[in-house]
């Protein structure tokens, strides 16, 4: 099967410029240096801490940032160096979800005319067609054809996700960047949308990238995963593995925050010394190993690469062998 | 799917209905022109026609958009009656917007002298002047007591102030209206468009604001005037052409908050054009800002005109408060409603503008709840 995309070494850099002259005096490696594939109607979770690098990567591989360096491949071509107009075919194959579904849409704009912008990009000038497909977006994302007519400030939280999940589905989209779609709601709603992007995929073979901080989140929607890390993949595999299994230390550790809601059960959290690093700055050799309880000397000089450890999982680290 | 016709995907293609119906309805004040050149044998008026075009544009995207969100407007409105001094500032406004289109109907000629009223004072006033009588070799003293031909008096060329003051209302509000009209439209366009494209595009924009707002604007008025002559037309452009400075500086920090938000993104995403989201979503997300913008710019646009005409340099075939103010100067001992009348409403003029403009940002930004 052939991936819907795949990113190969991809780089996003935001240059530091300082002084009178803007000169470049450095880097934030935002995304330094990061390969997967995506396959047609499978989930992939990214997890990691916040300014680790999820956000980025994820707009980058929309070509909403430019990239600094590697290649993204939208079904095996190239769409780095696409022009506007090329990237518009592209468009309608992978679309975004935001975190915050109170900046996310227009306030001055209608929710159908938030939808139907969409459609009208796109081509769909005919007005009564136009209406029709937003209402029938609008129900297969559990709101009614009447809602069309309100602005965002007349609706909740989850049902403004909702239309933003209808926004994103308008245009038929085989894989969507999820950025945190339900860290900003309340636990009763993040269900029902999490349940409701797991129905769509069902029904339509969608593909998605899920960008969460929450592992219960992650485990609950993806078949994949991958682990992130100051703008690297520190362990990518399957889930299930992953999670029951974690073979890289940060892994352990984030996976040894999650709070359990068994009192009996006894916890030990592996409890992380210092601050993430600069990633204007980052250590040399191996990016974790100031916080690792593992470091050893070759950690800090060489940089270990993602190596298969199974036929499902690959993992960044030179103690496992 | 049956494939649109001609006409819907035309409308389609300039954003509804509105658009269109706007656009036709400049085309045929447009049409008109030569008409009155040709027909009407009457030379065009540039200011009129500019006027025309403002009211119609006024009433396509200031009024119906009112119309159309009935409960936004009476939100807003609800919120503007806390500022207590909005209402009042707005009710004088329309007053001045009603007379000035009416007015001159019901008053005389403005421009008419008549040396033998001369130096009437207003209603309830009197004044005493020395007349030199060649006969007697005499000097006599005449009181003239205020008559009700003239409510506010007459000036030295026997001219009746109320049907002036009405005629320079005319002059001061197409001035306010017209000059920050140009002047936020520029503004706006280019504090926009230097927020969304950033980079280059930004510094160069931003950099020609910076020299633009170096320039002493009243001596670069002066300047201009003199150098090409001062027509009224000419006077509002250049005023609209020099004082978006200030405009473009407030749009861009507006629209650079708003450019990192979701939906612009989300538009990006989407694939719409950079021209589509500048006008689609940028704009209307500035709009409250720059009207309170223009609102409080109208009266300094309209001092402005009135400073021109004051030191002699306005337009000398039209009679604006300004130009009144100049001639009744000189006599400010004697005769002193001359100057004291246009004065007065100048100064309640501007204060209602800023008062009408103060209670529209209480309204329009919700980070000033009170």
């Amino acid at each position: 099967m052939k991936p819907i995309v795949e990113i190969q070494n991809l780089k996003k850099y935001y240059a530091i410029n300082a002084g009178l002259l803007a000169k470049h005096v450095g880097d934030v490696k935002a995304v330094d240096g990061v390969s997967f594939q995506i396959m047609a109607g499978e989930t992939l979770g990214l997890v990691g801490e916040s300014g680790c690098g999820k956000s980025t990567l994820g707009r980058t591989i929309l070509r909403l940032e430019e990239p600094t360096a590697g290649k993204v491949l939208y079904d095996g071509e190239n769409i780095v160096k696409w022009n506007k107009g090329q990237l518009k075919g592209m468009r309608r194959g992978m679309q975004m979800i935001f975190q915050d579904p109170q900046s996310s849409l227009d306030p001055r704009m209608t929710a159908g005319d938030s939808i139907g912008e969409a459609l009208l990009v796109h081509g769909m000038s005919d007005d009564k067609a136009r209406r029709e497909s937003i209402g029938e977006l609008l129900k297969s994302v559990g709101l009614e054809p009447e809602h069309a007519e309100r602005y965002p400030h007349e609706f909740s939280g989850g049902q403004k996700q909702r239309i933003g999940i209808a926004r994103a589905l308008a245009v038929n989209p085989r894989l969507i960047v999820a950025d945190e779609p339900v860290s900003a709601l309340d636990v009763s709603v993040q269900a029902q949308i999490l349940n409701l992007l797991m129905d769509l995929q069902r029904d339509r073979g969608l593909a998605f990238l899920f960008i969460a901080h929450d592992l219960s989140v992650i485990y609950h929607v993806s078949n994949r995963t991958a682990v992130m890390y100051l703008g690297k993949i520190v362990e990518i595999g399957d889930k299930t593995e992953i999670i029951r299994h974690p073979l890289h230390p940060y892994t352990e550790a984030l996976l040894s925050a999650v709070p359990c809601a068994d009192p009996r059960k006894r916890q030990k959290p592996i409890l992380l010394k210092g601050e993430v690093p600069s990633p204007a700055a980052p250590p040399p050799g191996c990016r974790f190993h100031t916080r690792c309880p593992r470091a050893t000397p070759m950690c800090k000089e060489q940089e270990p690469a993602l190596i298969p450890e199974s036929p499902h999982r690959s993992v960044a680290c030179h103690l496992i062998k | 799917m049956t494939k649109p016709g001609f006409f819907k995907r035309a409308v389609a293609g300039m954003g509804g209905l509105r658009n269109v119906l706007a656009l036709a309805m400049f085309l045929v004040i447009c049409a008109t022109i030569p008409l009155d050149i040709l027909y009407w044998n009457r030379a065009i008026k540039p200011l009129d026609y500019s006027y025309l075009f403002f009211a119609v544009f006024m009433l396509f995207y200031g009024v119906y958009p009112l119309y159309v969100n009935r409960r936004l407007t009476r939100y807003y409105w609800d919120r503007i009656k806390r500022h207590r001094l909005a209402v009042p500032g707005m009710i004088f406004i329309l007053f001045l917007i009603a007379v000035a289109i009416i007015g001159p109907f019901f008053t005389g000629d403005a421009v008419q002298t008549n040396f033998k009223e001369q130096n009437f004072p207003p209603l309830g006033f009197t004044y005493q002047q020395g007349i030199y009588d060649v006969k007697s070799d005499n000097f006599t003293t005449v009181v003239s007591p205020g008559v009700p031909q003239h409510p506010l008096g007459t000036d030295d060329k026997g001219r009746d102030m109320l049907a002036m003051l009405i005629s320079g209302a005319r002059v001061s509000l197409q001035v306010g209206f017209l000059a920050t009209l140009i002047a936020v439209m520029i503004g706006s366009f280019l504090g926009v468009s230097s927020a969304y494209f950033g980079g280059w595009v930004d510094s160069v924009l931003m950099r020609f604001t910076d020299i633009m707002m170096t320039f002493p604007f009243f001596l670069l008025l002066i300047l201009i005037i003199f150098l090409y002559g001062p027509s009224l037309m000419f006077i509002i452009l250049v005023i609209g052409a020099t004082g978006w400075t200030g405009t473009a500086r407030l749009v861009r920090s507006d629209a650079l908050s708003l450019r990192t938000r979701d939906f612009i993104i989300a538009s990006r995403s989407l694939g719409a054009s950079d021209s589509r989201i500048i006008f689609r979503h940028m704009m209307p997300n500035v709009l409250s800002q720059i009207i309170v913008i223009a609102t409080l710019s109208i009266p300094g646009n309209m001092l402005a005109e009135s400073g021109l005409s004051f030191i002699g340099l306005g337009d000398p075939n039209v009679i604006s408060w300004g130009a009144i103010l100049n001639a009744g100067f000189r006599g400010i001992n004697t005769t002193w409603w001359v100057a004291v009348e246009p004065g007065v409403i100048l100064f309640l003029t501007v204060l209602a503008f800023n008062f009408l403009g103060d209670g529209l940002r209480d309204a329009f930004d919700p980070r000033s709840q009170s």
